[in-house]
């Protein structure tokens, strides 16, 4: 019999079968891939996260820090004498998360002691940007953040 | 091509992969008697499978306590991208599990296979079909809709009507008198970690049986 001669490499029976197979099996693994990997390194947004964030007044006591997550962000809103004042948690020396001390009335790093004044300016420590304030509004006695 | 035979020629040279698969898969014998029925079985594994993959994403975004289950397979349904894909085939392949499970032992049954020496066969698979319901309804509760709590509420009741010790085993289930937040922690646990262990290792054994004593050939 003719076929059990050995076929010519990619010509002939066996030639066309295996080119067949190849292509099923390639679909086959771009229709399961490809959803897999568009779930795997998708970045959803969160339902409502461009929402801007809103905070009435007369929760916020004088002195105090309240802490907000707003856009990934964490946010302190701090109840001074002269008003807010809004600013990014994030410390400008490496990304920590600063913290309001009551007590001192100071902003404190807890990786390596930076220390902030109530406006978000430098006391002490390994940096030398202040504190970022983050822009806000005041409407019917609320702290609005849109930006 | 050339390519792909080079690194798997390196590969086979150092560890013989070869001969490995034509023992076992290409060159494979298996009684001519034997139909598409004795498929089942491994339809069942090729399912969970299915199952423990798209389990492992639908994890990165679930999370296992009432205030944010519901919140968060919605958000998988609708944000993530091919998530409502993702979700809805682990849903649908838990219910062709169960099928495949029952076709399985419907093909054992019919044909006698249970018989020696192959009691053992049936006795793990059995209990791989009550490892596999439970799965089946441990997952349910876990996307906190209406119908998981009251699926889980009437089916934590169950064994209530067992005299004396009834009571005692619903509330070990609920993790309480009702269903809450520690049932569902307790659900996902056993339905991502502790079901999936034992079904492996029950699985491991079942199919080690059947290479030992051979597929039964049909009379």
């Amino acid at each position: 019999m003719s076929s059990d001669k050995p076929c010519e490499k990619g010509n002939g029976r066996r030639g066309f079968c295996k080119a067949c197979i190849g292509a099923m099996t390639a679909a086959s693994t771009a229709m399961v891939g490809y959803p897999v990997v568009s779930f795997v390194i998708s970045q959803p947004s969160r339902i409502g996260e461009d929402k801007p964030l809103e905070v009435p007044i007369d929760q916020l006591t004088l002195g105090q820090a309240r802490y907000e997550q707003w856009r990934g962000l964490q946010v302190i809103i701090l109840a001074t004498a002269d008003g807010p004042m809004v600013f990014s948690a994030s410390c400008p020396h490496l990304g920590c998360a600063v913290g309001w001390d009551t007590a001192d009335s100071v902003f404190r790093c807890p990786c390596h002691g930076a220390v902030f004044t109530a406006q978000g300016e430098v006391v002490s420590g390994p940096v030398s940007d202040s504190l970022k304030q983050i822009p806000f509004e005041i409407k019917d006695g609320k702290i609005i953040i849109t930006a | 091509m050339r390519l792909f035979q080079a690194i798997y020629g390196w590969f086979d040279r150092r560890y013989q992969v070869t001969p490995l698969i034509e023992k076992n898969v290409t060159h494979k014998r298996v009684p001519r008697t034997l139909g598409w029925a004795a498929c089942f079985g491994g339809l069942s594994l090729l399912i969970f499978l299915v199952q423990v993959f798209t389990g492992m994403l639908l994890l990165m975004y679930y999370k296992p306590d009432p205030a944010n289950a519901w919140d968060s397979v919605t958000f998988i349904k609708s944000n993530v991208s091919m998530g409502w894909l993702v979700q809805r085939i682990h849903t649908v392949s838990a219910n062709l599990m169960i099928v495949m499970v029952l076709m399985h032992m419907a093909r054992i049954a019919y044909y006698k296979v249970y018989r020696s020496p192959r009691e053992l066969h049936w006795v793990s698979g059995v209990v791989l079909l009550m490892l596999t319901l439970v799965l089946a309804f441990t997952g349910y509760l876990l996307p906190w809709t209406q119908l998981s709590y009251w699926g889980a509420k009437v089916g934590t009741e169950i064994p209530g009507a067992i005299p004396v010790i009834g009571r005692d085993i619903v509330q070990w289930m609920r993790r309480g008198e009702a269903i809450s937040g520690e049932t569902l922690g307790f659900f996902f646990a056993l339905h991502i970690w502790i079901i999936p262990a034992t079904i492996s290792a029950f699985m491991g054994m079942h199919f080690a049986m059947i290479r030992r004593t051979g597929i039964s050939r049909p009379l």
